[in-house]
């Protein structure tokens, strides 16, 4: 079994529903992240639209983060999950530095790394993760990958428009999108420029760190 | 994370955006900085050891305690850029070998072992029994040190190589400027060192490896300003921050100039003076540069937004 995800950008509506079910159900503390919905405006007015991307871990087969990890805090487990170990983490930051989708933050609390884990802890009990039960539109499909007859194996079959970020990484995510542009995909395609956001005196809280 | 204060309201309003900080910052330039400076004395202990054994004689006591203070300086400050540092054992009970933090900390660990051992030979004048004396078996284990400090210099190589989301740090290109810093750092350390005790050949063949390693990490580092950004969108966006207004492109430049362009001219000039003071400030511009330089490296590709 490989599990993966892959979301339909043709129907996330951006209401960050994921995004709360995710906070809630794995108690992500402010300043951070494991599931996060980006926003991006595009076009020039009056023919702009704004589009959702949900981001999240990607679980590669061969995820950067894995192989830096110096005590196998970040490793594999059965069904494909990269999972983490808090209790074996230093706090190094070399996962931070190695994921090329800056999917792992250094959770305040405990000074560990964390990230989405696909709800491993839920799929370990025979539940959907909480980003999947709270999309009202089922945008996030979610199963095995090596099973021809499951959702996202058909979903990925039927489409063919699916697409990873970052491939030229080497990465392999197990995670898809379907319906995305550059503009989804590459941060370096919607680079906000600093003063011109949607909300104004704008400040950032310190990060997962003691520097 | 950023956050916004509604005046109205009070309240918080909590925005999730790419994580814009740095998480490696400046202890982790002083693990590289202090790291070059300590595996770079034990090359050219080495080297003069071959070159002219008989100039030894009142440095391998100096040389192998500055070393072992700046390897441990590179230690503490390893552990102390961790975020959890009581857990630092984890990496000997449960270490995971694809991993050049592992790799290297292992390494490390057993080179300051045997610095240690050493550095308290020489202090105690101690006898081996298979050598007659201290000095005889300070040198037969120098040479399997200084086989150590090549990964021991490499290791950090390894570890921006694995970290896939910084595309400006490559291999090999950060395994030549890890030795060319190790070199640079080395050769002026022991300039310092030396002093009177090293003949004018001995100086002149340390300011020669002072004044080359500056030039071939320039030349690196300039060819990387230069056409880094014809390569990968990535590497295009991360040198914006060290050219024109960028944010670092002060602080990058000051690095250059500190660590790589004066002490060049200065090593030319000594050549022709044979001035020791000049070479001396060449020294010391070299080691405060290579802080400099290092951090700018080590901070830009952290800039970049990821998600």
């Amino acid at each position: 079994m490989q599990l993966g995800f892959l979301v339909d950008l043709h129907l996330c509506m951006g209401c960050k529903g994921c995004e709360i079910a995710c906070k809630v159900e794995n108690e992500v503390p402010l300043s951070t992240w494991r599931l996060r919905v980006k926003y991006v405006d595009v076009g020039t007015f009056p023919e702009t639209k704004r589009t959702f991307t949900p981001l999240r871990c990607n679980h590669c087969e061969n995820a950067p983060c894995e192989r830096i990890c110096p005590v196998s805090a970040l490793h594999y487990i059965e069904n494909g999950i990269v999972n983490i170990d808090k209790e074996r983490c230093i706090g190094c930051a070399g996962c931070v530095m190695a994921c090329p989708y800056g999917a792992i933050y250094i959770d305040p609390e405990t000074q560990t790394a964390d990230k989405c884990t696909y709800c491993a802890h839920r799929i370990a009990s025979s539940m959907m993760p909480a980003c999947v039960v709270a999309c009202p539109v089922e945008a996030n499909i979610f199963g095995d990958l090596e099973d021809p007859a499951s959702n996202i194996s058909k979903y990925i079959q039927a489409n063919r428009d699916v697409q990873v970020r970052k491939p030229e990484k080497g990465t392999k995510p197990h995670h898809f999108y379907v319906g995305a542009s550059q503009a989804h995909l590459n941060p370096l395609a919607s680079r906000r420029e600093e003063g011109y956001n949607l909300f104004n005196n704008i400040t950032h809280l310190p990060l997962g760190g003691h520097h | 994370m950023v956050h916004e204060t509604l005046a109205a309201t009070n309240a918080v309003v909590t925005l999730d955006v790419a994580l814009p900080e740095a998480f490696w910052h400046w202890y982790v330039t002083m693990n590289m900085w202090a790291k070059s400076i300590g595996t770079g004395l034990i090359f050219m202990l080495f080297l003069l050891l071959r070159k002219n054994s008989s100039e030894m004689s009142g440095l391998r006591t100096p040389t192998i305690i500055v070393s072992f203070i700046m390897m441990n300086v590179f230690l503490l400050f390893t552990l102390a850029d961790l975020h959890q540092p009581f857990r630092m054992w984890h990496i000997f009970f449960y270490p995971h070998w694809t991993s050049a933090i592992t790799v290297g900390a292992w390494m490390a660990t057993i080179f300051v072992g045997l610095e240690f051992v050493m550095a308290v030979m020489m202090i105690r004048k101690d006898k081996c029994t298979l050598t007659k004396t201290p000095t005889e078996t300070f040198d037969k284990i120098l040479f399997w040190v200084t086989l150590l400090a090549i990964p021991v210099t490499l290791y950090t190589a390894g570890i921006m190589a694995e970290s896939t989301a910084r595309e400006l740090w490559q291999m090999p290109t950060e395994s030549v400027q890890m030795i060319l810093a190790a070199t640079l750092s080395g050769s002026a350390a022991i300039l310092l060192l030396g002093g009177s005790k090293l003949s004018d050949e001995t100086k002149s063949f340390f300011a020669s490896i002072l004044g080359l390693s500056a030039l071939m990490a320039f030349i690196i580092y300039m060819s990387e300003y230069i056409f880094g950004a014809m390569k990968s969108e990535e590497v295009a966006v991360i040198l914006e921050y060290v050219k024109g207004h960028g944010e670092y492109a002060t602080m990058f430049w000051i690095g250059q100039w500190t660590a790589y362009i004066l002490p060049m001219i200065l090593v030319a000039l000594y050549r022709v003076s044979k001035s020791s003071a000049m070479l001396n400030l060449a020294a010391i511009l070299a080691i405060a540069g290579l802080w400099v330089v290092k951090h700018v490296w080590l901070i830009i590709p952290q800039l970049l937004p990821l998600s």
